[in-house]
């Protein structure tokens, strides 16, 4: 069994490891690098919950071997928080306040591939329209709450980046 | 759904990618946007003995345009193909069926050489390179060969690519004037596998069809030309009447197969559909360029 | 209506405590989990669907570098003591119980039936060694449907049954099924089936099991909705004292009825970690989530109908078969008819019902508690409506409305037994028809048609027993009371203690709402704790019986806790405790607010124990509550759908909820789970099956082949909140949890019906993908 040496950035900081060839991105965030805000919803790439973003692009790192993030840029779920605390004073980044605020999400699983997939999105897309969002996130299974509410938090969440 | 062991390769440039094939053949699999080839592993339904990933291979990626033809290398990614102004201005059919693989997170990485490797008879991609004969560049110990798209697609997920071989670009003649074009699919959900899709591309010369192309995905083992459809075309005037004969007779000419999402019949008859809505289309965009030239 | 003191949070859409975590991946779910020396594991599985086991033999696995230890069925047969699932003795199951072991020993009975469990150090290890178990099997023929397992000739699944009857047939009535048949002008006859689908939580099945050899203490950290079913499940297995067993639960990806108890998987892990003397994990993976957890839903009913030419539906006579699959002594398929004999009248008048059900068991997995586990009660008496409106030329609204029983002082009562009290079923049908403009749609419709378009709209009523109305004494069982344990810390803050095991269901916000209204704290100063089987009360998740039985118990106990508090402090004060209020976190005296003294310094010197032995300074209480009035939620839904004949394509195109839960705790909690809920009806018809040859492979083993609806299969859900019929002075919560997937796939079959009415078509089965429904109208007769 091989195992390989990688060096990569994941939120900003360079970490290294020593995978198997066959560990998957996902696995290799939440076990070796104790990154467990990205979750496996299927681990076949239909689920979308093990979304997170490389070198720009959303992709399901249960589809990626970690060696394949070599020298990449990875952004996960845990990245996007501007201090982590979110309590009064404390501060989220804007997509995930405007999804608080909208109610988002229930039991939380799906909410981390969402939120990066959505993230993802809106940044390429800043003035996209429901249905576009809607197609944008279809690729990323809720079961707890009929999508309303996450599109109304990305829907939000694009009026507040606009400064509406 | 762990993968199971696998040893790993990662060449850099493509003839020591085909070294590898050639010393390993098929107990390698080539590890291209992973998309497909990964889920195959976590279910173990694949275990091949060593993964060669060629994402390292930085001469595979790429679009370029030469003498009517469009060549796309083989790891170029789908995102990157579906933002080609090359592709969308040369290739509108391959510009209409790329937005419609799986979501844009399975684009990212992805690959245009992958998915037509993979040969997945569902797909969209293979459709497209049936529908306009496209050729495969594969490069193996003794050379190059270019494979013509009818004897690409061999079987259900087998191409005529030896194991010693590496698909290295796929090449699409550029669409000629007065060409229109459409990709229809009937999935269960956006963004899932064609129950049935059909890749169409249709050329106008002084409001005669003067070229039909009709390739069907979801209803084989491997995608099917509908020719006879294509004949019953050729060198006819559009009309309801003439799309509603075309469809019946593709849809004849089908033998699909039952499954979970479908019965044969059911995809015969989304098939006629299809094909009604495939040439409207087709013929509407051919009509709307063949006008804009004549207003030129 | 509800006398809340405060009613500043109460009724209002607050956010969610529980989402800043959940938003910055700080959740902690079971498979976050790592202790020291934590190993993995992974079930080899049979094949088959029927079969002898002749042999298992695991020698090779264990010596796969990596694996720790493997365990055939028969090695945990000896680690663990045999005995009935732990969720049916608590609650008093005295059927047949058919005997099995934790891992397959003699005989398997369903592809995916776990035969051995292989421990090592990664679970691609542990994955690696169960491909090194070799197991013989002898085939056998596989019972795969209900109609063979009720054939005698059947090869019984368990020995000691002797045949596949899970729960023999037996027959109730209930007013005069003869002579209401007998008197009625018409009487129809149907067969509906409803198909197998499940609950497909984000989150599988899983536990991390931490047997301590040093003290002989089990923690299990579980994916559950009840900590203590998990701790009592575990302990009788591994026949271990209650007391040195305990189940710890965080974050919990959903659950909608699966993860109640501890199936053989998680107890098989238990034992295994306690022969190890180290912690292990199971994190189910999703293939194992389809093809083993659990299904449901898979009924068949023969119904006869007594009809008066004016629409009214005098009775019913009805014939249930479940398929429970295997296993079924774990679970609600036998015991699923008893509350879909007793729900079957609905919100009307009907005053006879013959009911008569027979459950089996097949070789397939366990049927299993699926949200709402009755629903096919309302799926079939709403579809049934639909046709008899169809077949004498009355429009379904009207039907609905003849029907439904008026609401009268005493109550209606349904034949089955159960007052109809606060029923707002008429209500919701005539809100809906002023949210939707039937005229207008009919119009579209009779427009469309004319193009090729065909529209089609769907209602139907639905009530739920959330928690039910108020039952005579001694009627309830463990489900039946609930309690809480309420704290004031010295710091200030208020903890509420609950069983309640929140799985998506914002409890910590919504419990937190009512206790600060009524102790009189801010919000941020009330914590919920949940998930500790040392701490909390007996307690689970379910039924959607939480907002009234929590709900309650957190108002009547905020109310005793406050008024202890004022009582200590009104020694601290030297005032009478009469002339105290307490508010925003301050006890002060009537009139003069400078007076106020924080409840934190309250908490603080009784326990610094400045009062002395005649006062009672402690400021912990347990308070129970039996649900007051109790009462009904339900209400009524409508569907507006596009059926594309061309390709049997369905797309709602809008949807609509009048819906009555009593007193909302927080709008929009309620509307995500009735949203929530419909998605599921929406995915159960469009979508969602658990499909199986005629062998029992499973045919849907993955999320390619098992569809669940995704944001572009649900509209928009417009809810509309009733006003209620407060019943009760204080507490008229009621649950929402299950009442969006019980009366949404009525809803959308009856659309579709609709729309495809010009073709004739009559629909008798809930899933309906589209070759089928090309099917239905090739088959159909437009002549009816």
């Amino acid at each position: 069994m091989t195992e390989v040496d990688i060096t990569l950035t994941v939120n900003g900081a360079t970490r290294t490891g020593s995978p198997e060839a066959r560990k998957t991105l996902a696995d290799f965030l939440r076990d070796d690098l104790s990154l467990t805000g990205t979750h496996l919803g299927c681990e076949h790439g239909v689920c979308g919950a093990c979304t997170v973003i490389v070198d720009g692009r959303a992709v399901r790192s249960c589809l990626m071997l970690a060696v394949q993030a070599a020298g990449s840029e990875v952004t996960t779920i845990e990245g996007l928080a501007v201090n982590g605390a979110g309590e009064e004073g404390g501060e989220l980044g804007t997509l995930q306040q405007a999804m608080w605020d909208s109610h988002s999400f229930q039991c939380g699983f799906c909410t981390p591939g969402m939120v990066m997939q959505a993230a993802a999105f809106l940044s390429d897309h800043p003035d996209a329209d429901e249905q576009q969002i809607r197609e944008a996130l279809s690729g990323n299974i809720c079961r707890c709450t009929g999508y309303q509410s996450i599109i109304d938090g990305v829907l939000l969440a694009a009026e507040r980046y606009h400064g509406r | 759904m762990k993968l199971p062991p696998v040893d790993y390769e990662a060449p850099r440039t493509v003839s020591e990618a085909v070294d590898l094939l050639a010393e390993h053949q098929d107990e390698a699999s080539v590890l291209a946007g992973g998309q497909s080839l990964i889920p195959l592993l976590a279910l173990r339904l694949a275990q091949p003995a060593l993964l060669i990933d060629i994402n390292g291979v930085q001469e595979l990626s790429g679009v370029s345009v030469t003498g009517g033809w469009v060549t796309i290398g083989a790891m170029t990614r789908e995102y990157v193909a579906e933002e080609s102004g090359t592709i969308a201005g040369a290739v509108p059919l391959l510009a209409a069926a790329l937005p419609l693989i799986g979501h844009e997170a399975i684009r990212s990485r992805g690959t245009v050489g992958g998915s037509l490797a993979h040969a997945d008879p569902a797909a969209e991609l293979p459709a497209v390179a049936r529908a306009l004969d496209a050729e495969f560049v594969v490069r193996g110990p003794s050379g190059e060969r270019v494979v013509p798209a009818a004897e690409w697609f061999e079987g259900y997920l087998t191409t005529s690519r030896q194991p010693d071989e590496l698909l290295t670009e796929v090449r699409f003649p550029a669409a000629g004037p007065g060409t229109g074009v459409s990709f229809q699919e009937i999935a269960r959900r956006h963004g899932d596998f064609a129950m049935v899709g059909l890749a169409t591309s249709v050329t106008l010369s002084d409001g005669v069809i003067s070229d039909a192309r009709l390739a069907f995905a979801g209803v084989s083992d491997v995608p099917a030309r509908a020719t006879g459809a294509e004949e019953l075309l050729a060198g006819e005037r559009p009309s309801a009447e003439l799309f509603d004969q075309a469809a019946r007779r593709a849809a004849g000419d089908l033998d699909p197969p039952s499954d979970l999402h479908g019965s044969a019949e059911y995809r015969k008859k989304v098939a006629a559909a299809l094909v009604r809505r495939g040439l409207r289309e087709a013929v509407d965009n051919a009509q709307a360029v063949d006008n804009a030239q004549e207003g030129q | 209506m509800t006398a809340i003191a405060a009613e500043r949070y109460t009724g209002a859409s607050i956010k969610r405590s529980e989402d800043p975590r959940i938003l910055t991946g700080a959740g902690r779910y079971v498979d976050d989990i790592k202790l020291p020396g934590m190993l993995h594991a992974a079930f080899a599985r049979s094949p088959m669907a029927h079969a002898r086991v002749l042999s298992v033999d695991v020698s090779a696995a264990r010596e796969l570098p990596g694996v720790v230890a493997a365990y055939s069925g028969a090695d945990l047969e000896a680690m663990t003591v045999p005995g009935p699932d732990a969720l049916m003795a608590l609650m008093g199951w005295q059927g047949p119980t058919p005997q099995f072991t934790l891992l397959a020993t003699d005989k398997v009975r369903f592809a995916g039936d776990p035969v051995a469990v292989v421990i090592a150090e990664s679970r691609y290890l542990a994955e690696d060694g169960c491909e090194l178990v070799a197991v013989e099997y002898e085939d056998l023929p596989p019972v795969v449907n209900a109609s063979f397992a009720l054939d005698p000739a059947s090869p019984p699944l368990f020995a000691n049954l002797g045949d596949n009857i899970a729960r023999p047939h037996s027959r109730n009535e209930f007013g005069d099924v003869a002579a209401t048949f007998a008197g009625a002008d018409r009487v129809f006859g149907f067969h509906i089936d409803v198909h197998r689908h499940q609950n497909v939580p984000m989150e599988g099945r899983a536990c991390v099991a931490s047997y301590d050899a040093g003290t002989g203490a089990m923690t299990v950290y579980a994916a559950t909705q009840s900590v203590h079913v998990t701790k009592v499940a575990v302990a009788m297995r591994l026949g271990m004292e209650q007391e040195k067993v305990r189940a710890l639960a965080g974050d919990i990806g959903g659950s909608f009825g699966l993860k109640i108890g501890a199936s053989r998987e998680e107890l098989a892990v238990a034992a295994a970690s306690r022969a190890l003397g180290r912690p292990v994990k199971w994190v189910e993976d999703r293939g194992e989530n389809l093809t083993t957890s659990g299904q449901a839903r898979e009924e068949s009913f023969d119904v006869r109908a007594a009809v008066s030419d004016d629409g009214g539906l005098l009775g019913l006579d009805v014939k249930m078969v479940v398929d429970t699959g295997a296993y079924p002594g774990m679970a609600m398929g036998a015991m699923v008819p008893d509350i879909v004999q007793a729900m079957f009248p609905g919100p009307y008048k009907m005053t006879a019902l013959g009911f008569e059900s027979t459950a089996v068991t097949t070789n397939k997995p366990t049927y299993v508690a699926y949200r709402g586990p009755w629903a096919s009660e309302t799926f079939v008496r709403e579809r049934i409506l639909d046709i008899i409106a169809k077949d004498l030329g009355l429009d379904p609204f009207e039907i609905r409305l003849h029907n439904v029983a008026p609401r009268t002082d005493p109550p209606a009562v349904m034949v089955t037994g159960r007052p109809l009290v606060g029923v707002t079923a008429k209500e919701s049908l005539q809100r809906i028809a002023q949210l939707v403009d039937f005229p207008e749609f009919r119009r579209r419709q009779t427009e469309g048609r004319e193009r090729g378009v065909y529209l089609g709209i769907g209602v139907a009523t639905f009530i739920e027993a959330a928690p039910g109305p108020r039952e005579p004494e001694g009627a309830s069982g463990p489900m039946g009371m609930e309690s809480m344990r309420l704290r004031l810390e010295e710091d200030g803050i208020v903890v509420l203690f609950t069983g309640q095991m929140p799985h998506g269901q914002s409890h910590q916000t919504t419990l937190a709402q009512i206790a600060a209204d009524e102790f009189g704290v801010p919000f941020e100063q009330v914590r919920v704790v949940v998930g500790d089987s040392d701490v909390v009360p007996f307690g689970l998740t379910g039924g959607s019986r939480s907002a009234t039985m929590t709900g309650g118990v957190a108002l009547h106990g905020a109310r005793q806790l406050k008024a202890k508090v004022i009582d200590v402090a009104s020694h601290l004060m030297e005032a009478s405790a009469s002339d105290l209020e307490l508010a925003d976190g301050q006890v002060f005296v009537r009139g003069d607010p400078a007076s106020g003294i924080p409840v934190g310094e309250v908490a603080r010197r009784a326990a610094a124990g400045e009062f002395g032995a005649e006062v009672d300074a402690s400021l912990e209480i347990v308070a129970t509550f039996d649900g007051g009035e109790g009462g009904w939620s339900g209400g009524s839904h409508c569907a507006i759908v596009e059926v594309d004949t061309e390709t049997g394509i369905v797309k709602v195109q809008r949807y609509v909820v009048a819906e009555d839960c009593g007193a909302l705790i927080n709008p929009a909690v309620v509307e995500g789970q009735i949203r929530g809920g419909v998605a599921q009806g929406i995915g159960a018809v469009l979508l969602e099956r658990s499909a199986y040859d005629e062998d029992g492979n499973c045919q849907s083993a993955t999320f390619m082949d098992y569809l669940l609806p995704t944001a572009c299969d649900v509209p928009r859900i417009e809810v509309e909140h009733l006003e209620t019929v407060p019943l009760d002075s204080d507490v008229n919560f009621r649950g929402v949890g299950e009442g969006g997937m019980i009366v949404a796939p009525p809803t959308i079959v009856n659309a579709i019906e609709d729309a495809l009415s010009p073709f004739g078509v009559r629909i008798y089965e809930q899933h309906l993908p589209p070759a089928r429904i090309l099917e239905l109208i090739a088959t159909a007769d437009p002549g009816e």
